[in-house]
């Protein structure tokens, strides 16, 4: 998961580096508004206990194969959303700089693929999936939904600043990405995995730590529907949308090149004659079968979550019983 | 133990060892710089760099054997990343793009090997601190770094308890709760031990900042 130098060019790694420290930045006023002196024992234990985390290897479920866990969600939600981005920053920068894991130019690359998409964008798909979904099962669904999504968010990404970086050569980013997304999108089923099972012990063992906001159990009563609604739509959104987010992909980068026209063309000593071709997606083929696969990345990782979310709830059943878990949590 | 693994080679006594870090990390910057702006042509010039880096590495005592093994560690990573352009077109092509990230890589991974093995990482903080990085993050980092051993010596005996109270192989679903429950309890004590030294460090009189004792 970690970039290397060399993988991206110069101006990606600036404009990605300026990205992350402004988010990082935020992270660290918005901690400094609202736990101020606890920040460094609580941020910097986070960072120690993901370092030490991911060195503990999971047997997968699935396939004879080892997996850790990369931390981004889990941080977010056991000690919020800003903690967590700056907890993954220090794994980040130690992991750098104790073992060359990852570039020292690519930093802010790495630091935007994995801590601010993994704590932020996670948080927020957490927060959204526990607003209509509430009680533990929401919990771990909504933790194991967005570890998930935030690993095939942060493929795309680097997919997107792979493709800026090597403007000028000639290979096909559209096959490119759905070739990462697709990959990532099963390593995301390891991480959605740990992460959801991770939470589900914190729920039996010390749920105060997993904040829960009480609601009502009428809307407990309407999970089930609410799990085949909510499945079947992200399966249509994942199966159809995912295509045209591939191809966005490109637009991005066709409007990026025309927006970086004039400003690098100064800076850059090298042949120029690349420009004359205005789009670089569409002179190559974009053929029917990438886009195939892409959906069906989507569909298999919807499902696959939805089969953790199963899993997990079984899980939970055995250990927590719903309506005590009410009684003690206010509804 | 956690000691060893983490800084293995960066507290030896080498002429490389005994650089000034804010050098070391200026030098070791311009090369990775220097390296990543090259163009495919210039592979010589990307070669001299490379053989610097290990001129580095073989001055500063580390010896050819792990240099060997992270390479080995690294280069199929990267290959994979680069490898991933000409599979784009079917491989027809774009292999100039694989073969420069591959060479930059290189040469940035051997110069970044480099500096981190040769530095203690409190001296490349020090370092950092004084070439403009915030103070906020690096008592942070100091602090994280402290208790990271604590974590891992934590980590260690609660694996060794696991190990002497499991006497047959398991089944993958048991060992899989067993290390969710391994890591879950770990991340509870972790915790615990924040709201601890929070309160340890509020007693002793902790206003937010954190000072530095560097050279």
């Amino acid at each position: 998961m970690h970039i290397a130098d060399g993988i991206l060019s110069n101006e990606v790694c600036l404009g990605a580096g300026l990205l992350a420290a402004g988010a990082v930045g935020l992270s660290l006023r918005k901690l400094n508004d609202t736990v101020s002196l606890r920040t460094v024992p609580l941020t910097g234990m986070m960072a120690a206990l993901i370092f030490a985390a991911q060195m503990v290897k999971f047997p997968l479920l699935v396939v004879p194969a080892y997996g850790h866990l990369l931390g981004g969600v889990l941080a977010a939600i056991v000690v919020g959303p800003w903690a967590g981005c700056v907890a993954m920053a220090l794994v980040l920068f130690l992991q750098m700089a104790l073992f060359a894991d990852g570039g020292w130019m690519a930093y802010g690359a790495n630091v935007l693929n994995m801590g601010v998409v993994g704590s932020l964008g996670g948080h927020a798909v957490y927060s959204l999936i526990r607003r209509h979904w509430s009680g533990p099962r929401g919990v771990i669904a909504g933790a194991a939904i967005a570890s998930w999504l935030s690993v095939v968010a942060g493929s795309a990404l680097f997919c997107l600043e792979f493709a800026l970086s090597h403007r000028h050569a000639e290979f096909n980013i559209s096959s490119l990405c759905a070739v990462m997304t697709t990959f990532h999108s099963l390593v995301g089923v390891g991480e959605a995995l740990i992460t959801g099972s991770l939470i589900s012990y914190l729920l039996t063992m010390r749920p105060d730590l997993v904040d829960l906001p009480g609601r009502s159990a009428g809307v407990v009563a309407g999970i089930s529907r609410l799990l085949w609604t909510g499945t079947i739509a992200a399966l249509v959104i994942a199966a159809f949308l995912a295509p045209f987010a591939a191809d966005g992909a490109d637009a991005l980068e066709a409007t990026a090149e025309k927006f970086e026209f004039a400003s690098l063309e100064k800076e850059r000593p090298a042949p120029l004659p690349d420009y004359e071709v205005p789009l670089p997606g569409v002179s190559y083929e974009t053929g029917v079968w990438h886009k195939v696969s892409v959906s069906l990345a989507g569909i298999l990782g919807t499902s696959a979550v939805l089969g953790i979310t199963l899993l997990m709830r079984r899980f939970t059943r055995s250990k927590l019983d719903s309506r005590e878990f009410e009684a003690t949590h206010g509804g | 133990m956690a000691v060893e693994f983490l800084e293995r080679y960066s507290q030896g006594q080498s002429l490389c060892h005994r650089w000034p870090a804010r050098a070391k990390i200026v030098l070791t910057l311009l090369v990775i710089a220097t390296g990543t702006l090259l163009p495919l042509e210039y592979w010589p010039a990307s070669g001299c760099l490379a053989g610097l880096a290990l001129v580095g590495l073989s001055v500063a005592d580390i010896p050819l054997g792990y240099i060997g093994r992270r390479l080995a560690l690294f280069l199929p990573l990267v290959l994979m990343t680069a490898l991933a352009a000409p599979l784009s077109r079917g491989f027809m092509g774009a292999w100039d793009t694989a073969a420069v990230i591959v060479l930059r890589s290189t040469v940035a991974f051997l110069a970044a090997l480099w500096l981190v093995s040769t530095t203690p990482l409190e001296t490349l903080l020090a370092g950092l601190c004084r070439l403009g990085m915030p103070r906020v993050f690096v008592s942070l980092l100091i602090f994280t770094l402290r208790y990271l051993y604590v974590l891992f010596d934590e980590l260690a005996r609660m694996k060794t308890a696991q190990r002497a109270r499991t006497f047959q192989r398991q089944s993958t679903w048991r060992s899989w709760l067993g290390t969710t429950q391994l890591v879950g309890m770990l991340l509870i004590r972790a915790l615990n031990r924040a709201e601890r030294i929070h309160a340890a460090m509020m007693s002793r009189g902790w206003r937010g900042r954190m000072e530095l004792l560097d050279d």
